[in-house]
């Protein structure tokens, strides 16, 4: 008796070890039934996770204050420093105004090839049975937010959305260790890759073997075909440790990311990728055009002919407008 | 393991499974996260018999791969966790029930969701999943040990209690 009911269970581990295993296939191999279980459960889970989102929201900003205390102690000291270092700069800074007028002109040029966003709320994080870094938004393709497009918070890169369903994305954080991303140094222009390490640290390896890193040097997203999974020009960290191994080809560093990943609020999506990006010429703006309405004045010789004219004759009203 | 039981048992671990993707992931516990999930599942699988456990495993499992934010292969939790049940219900025979001794339960409880998360890990790594930096896995493992052995006490009478309703006359026996 007790062979046979050996016998059996070794036969359900043996079916059940089988099942598990076609499942592993069938979604390797990308059959949208098993693909689209987890987009069905998203579905389910996201008015419920936006629920309790409201209601343990505290609790979470409690238990992160908590675990952050000594961190944000010394973040207020620094900061301290840096005010005093700011107010001291405030003097010399007077001067520069006149250069940043002209400065922000330069801006306005580049910033016509700005992107359209959609804001959206952080209302879960990755599962703790897990070891990927997501986080779930409460806006999905209802909103236009498809699978990768770009996420951004206010200090630059936050990750990629990986999934989306009606009502709810989910984002793939920078910090994943399956997240790659281009980057290029901002001050020596070289390129190279950053990567995600489950941490708050990230590592940056240049490609280009006669490319160099420094400490403090600022990290740009290059950009993806057709700008997506990543726009270009987006600020994604900076430099903290330069890796000096000379047994490496090509130079490696520690990075800290502009964002913090572990205080995210309010995110947003990028939806439509910048028109004229970086890498593509921007043409200037043009000088807004002036239409001109002449209203013929009734005077005995003249025969008035409606002629465009930037300044126009005392005899004709003229009505200016921006196209 | 009858079949209303297995139902009334899936829906149990649906039910904790939303608890932990809607309420649980949004606490930022130092170190890393608490895996309820894992936990509940590891307690049930230890007090079903062999075939339950088996059962009980593959379900469970399947119920974790459904997961949104999991990266991994859909069935790879099931799997991972068949074999525990299997070995989980295997050893308890030769090893004798514990589940009635309190600290040993929840000793076993947490350790046993460690070895999930290593297996996971390593049937990840087979697979060809990035995982990211052993040391901070290593981490991730240990926090989770630490945090299921700090409140499985707290809910481990209620996962029993819930359990005892679902058994039939006849398994009762």
């Amino acid at each position: 008796m007790a062979r046979g009911g050996s016998n059996h269970s070794r036969l359900l581990l043996v079916i059940l070890l089988v099942s598990s295993l076609l499942l592993i296939t069938l979604d390797l191999r990308g059959v949208s039934l098993i693909s689209g279980s987890r987009s069905v459960t998203q579905t389910v889970l996201s008015p419920i996770q936006k629920a309790t989102s409201d209601i343990f929201a505290p609790v979470g900003r409690f238990m992160s204050d908590v675990k952050n205390f000594g961190k944000t102690k010394a973040e207020i000291q620094d900061l301290r420093t840096a005010n005093t270092r700011l107010k001291n700069q405030a003097v010399l800074n007077a001067d520069i105004k006149g250069q940043l007028a002209e400065l922000k002109k330069v801006l306005d040029l580049a910033g016509r090839g700005s992107f359209k966003v959609v804001s959206a709320r952080v209302i879960g994080r990755g599962s703790a049975s897990t070891f990927s870094q997501t986080v779930t938004l409460d806006a999905g393709t209802s909103s236009g937010i498809r699978k990768n497009m770009t996420v951004i918070s206010e200090n630059g890169l936050v990750g990629v959305v990986k999934d989306a369903t009606i009502n709810s994305s989910i984002v793939l954080l920078m910090s994943d260790p399956t997240f790659r991303i281009g980057v290029r140094v901002a001050r020596s222009q070289s390129v190279g890759v950053l990567m995600g390490e489950g941490t708050n640290s990230y590592t940056v390896e240049l490609l280009d073997p006669s490319g160099s890193l420094e400490v403090g040097d600022s990290l740009i997203s290059i950009g993806s075909d057709n700008n997506r999974p990543y726009i270009p020009g987006l600020p994604v960290g900076v430099v903290t440790k330069v890796d000096h191994t000379t047994t490496l080809l090509t130079q490696s560093a520690t990075v800290k990311a502009y964002t913090n990943l572990n205080d995210l609020g309010i995110v947003s999506v990028v939806v439509q990728a910048p028109t004229a990006a970086p890498n593509k010429p921007i043409n200037p703006t043009p000088n807004p055009t002036v239409t001109v309405f002449v209203t013929p004045t009734p005077a005995p010789s003249v025969s008035n002919t409606a002629s465009p004219s930037l300044s126009p004759s005392p005899t004709s009203s003229v009505k200016k407008a921006k196209k | 393991m009858s079949p209303t039981r297995l139902s009334i048992s899936s829906a149990f671990l649906f039910l904790i499974f939303v608890i932990q993707e809607s309420v649980i992931s949004r606490v930022h516990l130092p170190i890393t996260g608490f895996s309820l999930y894992l936990a509940v599942l590891i307690c049930l699988i230890a007090l079903e018999d062999r075939n339950g456990a088996i059962v009980m495993g593959f379900i469970g499992g399947l119920v974790l791969d459904l997961s949104p934010t999991s990266q991994s292969p859909f069935g790879q939790w099931a799997l991972i966790f068949t074999i525990i049940g299997y070995l989980v219900s295997s050893n308890l025979e030769s090893v004798g029930d514990f589940t009635s001794q309190p600290i040993t339960f929840v000793l076993f409880i947490a350790a046993g969701s460690g070895f999930a998360l290593l297996t996971y890990l390593v049937i990840g790594s087979a697979l060809g999943e990035e995982s990211g930096s052993l040391n901070h896995n290593l981490v991730v493992v240990l926090g989770n040990f630490i945090w299921t052995l700090l409140f499985t006490p707290l809910f481990l009478p209620l996962i029993r209690r819930v359990r005892e309703l679902t058994l039939t006359s006849r398994e009762r026996v």
